[in-house]
């Protein structure tokens, strides 16, 4: 077990310091530790450490008072992870404590936070796929937003450098929408799966259904064990087979011993330095004692996740930088996104009767986008695209609240497998809006004294014709397909349910126009680089977190390369 | 059997709808019921008694046990006394004792007092009139869930008590806390009844 050193008192200055220790800020601290720099992560919360602070990670249902459900206390400490829908008794430890992290929705908007170390990288998806030129294009493309100051050959060597670290299953396809990643072996289908996907592929030529692409490994690596399929990842995995800060990144960085990581440690700003033109430090709340402390460091890593990085930049004012630090183009806050989410289709696939699966898969299936990918495809209805995540299986007891039956019959056929289901649920691209944004509520500090955040963003008619599209396309593929009893859905879901919140920082070519330049330093402060989900200048349709972790070791190596250079 | 039917004479002499629950707990205290076994935190005895009727009825002892032998009542009090905010409390309440008046109302014995065959059509007659619950995607319903009623609502609770008890989770169903490996379509003779977990 690594102990991690958590002693910051004794010295306030450091080659480097990373603001958060989530999937980006991990991977940043495993960077710059590995290339010599002694690095403080600033954690908000408290230490958890590999395994030794997962306490739910091996309880059966019946081990736990309520089995798993949440207590009313819980609930009403858990607001925001309560409409979310993934916060159970199991869980609820990692996941923030609502009432003491209040924000202002000035329009619906679901703002999951992780305050701890690993942050939500022990409660995410897992779902990992790169973006192609088909993203880093699209702004320039259309005309919405700014264009992207890279391309895919910049970070495709970095896409392949994250993931040999972090482990990626999933199998190649060679689809140009969608490039293929440096895979472990892929998980299987199951039967229906199979069924499903070769229907699919039958009646829709040029659509694809795969398995998922996932951060679990299908086989060892770097001392961690295989997935067990036990599906109890975020409560954090025994066998470190998810990829977590926790399991990976910072026990990576630790093993150089120049990492310093320190909890309860509230960023409250960063300092900036007129004469020197660059920032000196870190001002940060200890949550614990209240007091005051400013850590200095050659250069800044901002991986406080999305909303909470530009908050803290926002935040960093003075007299070169009033309206926060780097915002010389008033787009700081600005062009939030985020995923439209549970809009799709499921129904009932016959036959199969005599067929099963074993294990419980951390995985489901993925469908692809396969719209406006080429003139062919090109729709009029919408710009941009989308892709469906899904899967099936068959039902079991939870089925039996609905039939019209109780008694001893009922009962015992609740003991076997019930008919299989299936379903498909989509992801659209969200398009940067400058008005929908965040900005600091002076009025309504937090427990600390720090100005909140109020948050301002809708979806608009671009996304609501995507998800129009994504009901329409996932019925009539499910149909087609041979299901029975399909039902389509739209939740009209408000932002933020997707948790891929991107934006807010854009990087850009054009400092008027966007906070961060092509390695995420922000334009006029060249020393602070900002890697988590603020960065983003569009949103793709597909998960955002591997194109982090593959932004932040570039622009990470970048960093120390400028620093030998002497050019920070 | 005469008793019940004594009472059943009553009931209707003394006309139904003028029934008050208060006059109910006094004829109830002439029955004489077998004591409850088991001591609710939350629920009277009347309460307590129509919830071990209600979960014996849905799941009753067949070959495999029953709710009643893995305790699904008193998991169920604890839920209602810990999980339950006041209103969902009061709710609860005036539902089983609208039930019981219901059962009162057409068979003249509180849901516990009537044997098998009028529980049973009690019950069809609320799954007949109860809404059913959307299909879920990890755990959520899809599209706007419509209340469904107490009778499928206490059901659906009655289910997962029942199903997430260790025998039952244990020793009934699959249990295969670690799997290792994802096999994703094997014969189901292999396997036979469901995965519990």
């Amino acid at each position: 077990m690594p102990n991690f050193n958590i002693d910051a008192d004794q010295q306030l200055t450091y080659d480097a310091i990373v603001i958060g220790s989530g999937i980006s800020g991990g991977w940043a601290a495993k960077e710059l530790c590995e290339n010599g720099l002694k690095t403080l992560v600033l954690e908000r919360g408290r230490i958890v450490e590999h395994v030794k602070d997962y306490p739910t990670m091996n309880l059966d249902p019946w081990d736990m008072e309520f089995r798993g459900a949440l207590t009313p206390e819980d609930q009403l400490k858990h607001p925001v992870g309560t409409r979310a829908g993934f916060v159970g008794e199991t869980n609820v430890h990692f996941y923030a404590n609502d009432l003491e992290n209040p924000y202002t929705e000035v329009k619906p908007f679901l703002w999951v936070r992780g305050h701890q170390m690993g942050g939500r990288s022990l409660l995410w998806g897992k779902q990992c796929y790169r973006w192609s030129d088909l993203d880093f294009e699209a702004n320039l493309v259309d005309g919405h937003g700014v264009d992207w100051p890279i391309r895919y050959q910049d970070i495709e060597p970095w896409y392949e450098y994250v993931e040999k670290f972090a482990g990626i299953s999933g199998e190649p396809l060679g689809l140009p929408q969608l490039p293929d990643s440096y895979f472990l072996p892929p998980m299987e289908l199951n039967c229906v799966e199979k069924h499903v996907k070769q229907s699919i592929e039958k009646e829709f030529p040029g659509r694809n259904l795969i398995i998922g692409r996932v951060a679990h490994l299908t086989e060892p690596l770097n001392g961690r064990g295989k997935c067990q399929f036990r599906n109890r990842c975020d409560r954090g995995c025994p066998y470190g087979a998810y990829f977590s800060s926790n399991a990976v990144t910072l026990p990576a960085a630790n093993a150089t011993g120049n990492l310093t990581i320190r909890p309860y440690s509230i960023v409250q700003s960063m300092v900036y330095d007129h004469t020197k033109g660059k920032a000196t430090g870190v001002r940060i709340i200890d949550a614990e004692t209240n007091d005051d402390i400013v850590y200095s460091s050659r250069i800044i890593f901002c991986n406080a996740s999305t909303l909470s990085t530009t908050q803290i930049l926002l935040n960093s004012t003075s007299s070169r930088f009033e309206n926060g630090l780097g915002n010389d183009s008033g787009e700081l806050g600005h062009n939030l996104m985020d995923h439209t989410y549970r809009v799709g289709a499921m129904g009932k696939v016959e036959g199969f009767e005599d067929r099963y699966y074993q294990g419980r898969r951390p995985n489901g299936i993925y469908i692809p986008r396969y719209v406006n990918i080429s003139p062919q495809t090109r729709s009029d209805k919408f710009l941009r695209g989308f892709g469906y995540q899904g899967g099936g299986g068959r039902t079991a007891w939870n089925d039996g609240a609905n039939q019209e039956a109780f008694g001893a019959g009922f009962k015992d056929s609740l003991m076997k497998p019930g008919p299989w289901e299936f379903f498909i649920t989509g992801f659209a691209e969200c398009l940067p809006y400058h008005e929908n944004q965040v900005s600091l509520d002076k009025d309504n500090p937090d427990k600390w004294g720090q100005p909140t955040l109020a948050i301002d963003c809708e979806f608009k008619e671009n996304e609501k014709a995507l998800n129009k599209q994504i009901r329409e396309d996932a019925v009539e593929m499910l149909e087609k397909a041979g299901l029975k009893d399909v039902v389509g859905f739209d939740n009209e879901h408000e932002p933020g349910y997707g948790i891929h919140e991107m934006g807010t920082a854009r990087m850009g070519r054009d400092p008027k126009t966007s906070v961060l330049n092509g390695t995420n330093q922000v334009h006029a402060c060249k020393n602070v680089f900002v890697t988590d989900g603020a960065c983003m200048t569009s949103s793709s349709c597909v998960n955002p977190s591997l194109t982090y972790m593959a932004l932040t070791a570039r622009a990470a190596n970048h960093a120390v390369a400028e620093l030998k250079r002497k050019n920070l | 059997m005469e008793r019940r039917d004594a009472l059943r004479k009553t009931a209707m002499v003394a006309g139904s709808a003028a029934l008050t629950p208060t006059l109910w707990s006094l004829l109830q205290s002439c029955k004489q019921q077998p004591r409850l076994e088991w001591g609710p935190v939350f629920l009277n005895e009347v309460q307590a008694r129509f919830i071990s009727t209600f979960v014996d009825t849905i799941l009753p002892k067949t070959e495999t046990p029953g709710a009643l032998e893995v305790k699904v009542d008193i998991f169920m009090d604890k839920v209602f006394a810990n999980l339950y905010d006041e209103s969902a409390k009061a709710n609860l309440v005036s539902e089983i004792e609208k039930f019981n008046a219901a059962c009162i109302d057409r068979f003249g014995d509180d849901f516990a007092g009537l044997n098998d065959q009028d529980r049973a059509e009690m019950l069809n007659q609320e799954e007949k009139k109860s809404g059913k619950f959307n299909g879920q995607v990890w755990g959520t319903a899809v599209g706007r869930q419509e209340p469904v009623g107490f009778y499928r609502s206490l059901k659906s609770l009655t289910l997962w008590a029942y199903f997430s008890s260790e025998v039952i989770g244990k020793n009934i169903l699959n249990y295969d806390p670690v799997p290792g490996d994802y096999l994703g379509c094997i014969p189901l003779s292999d396997v036979g009844n469901t995965w519990s977990l």
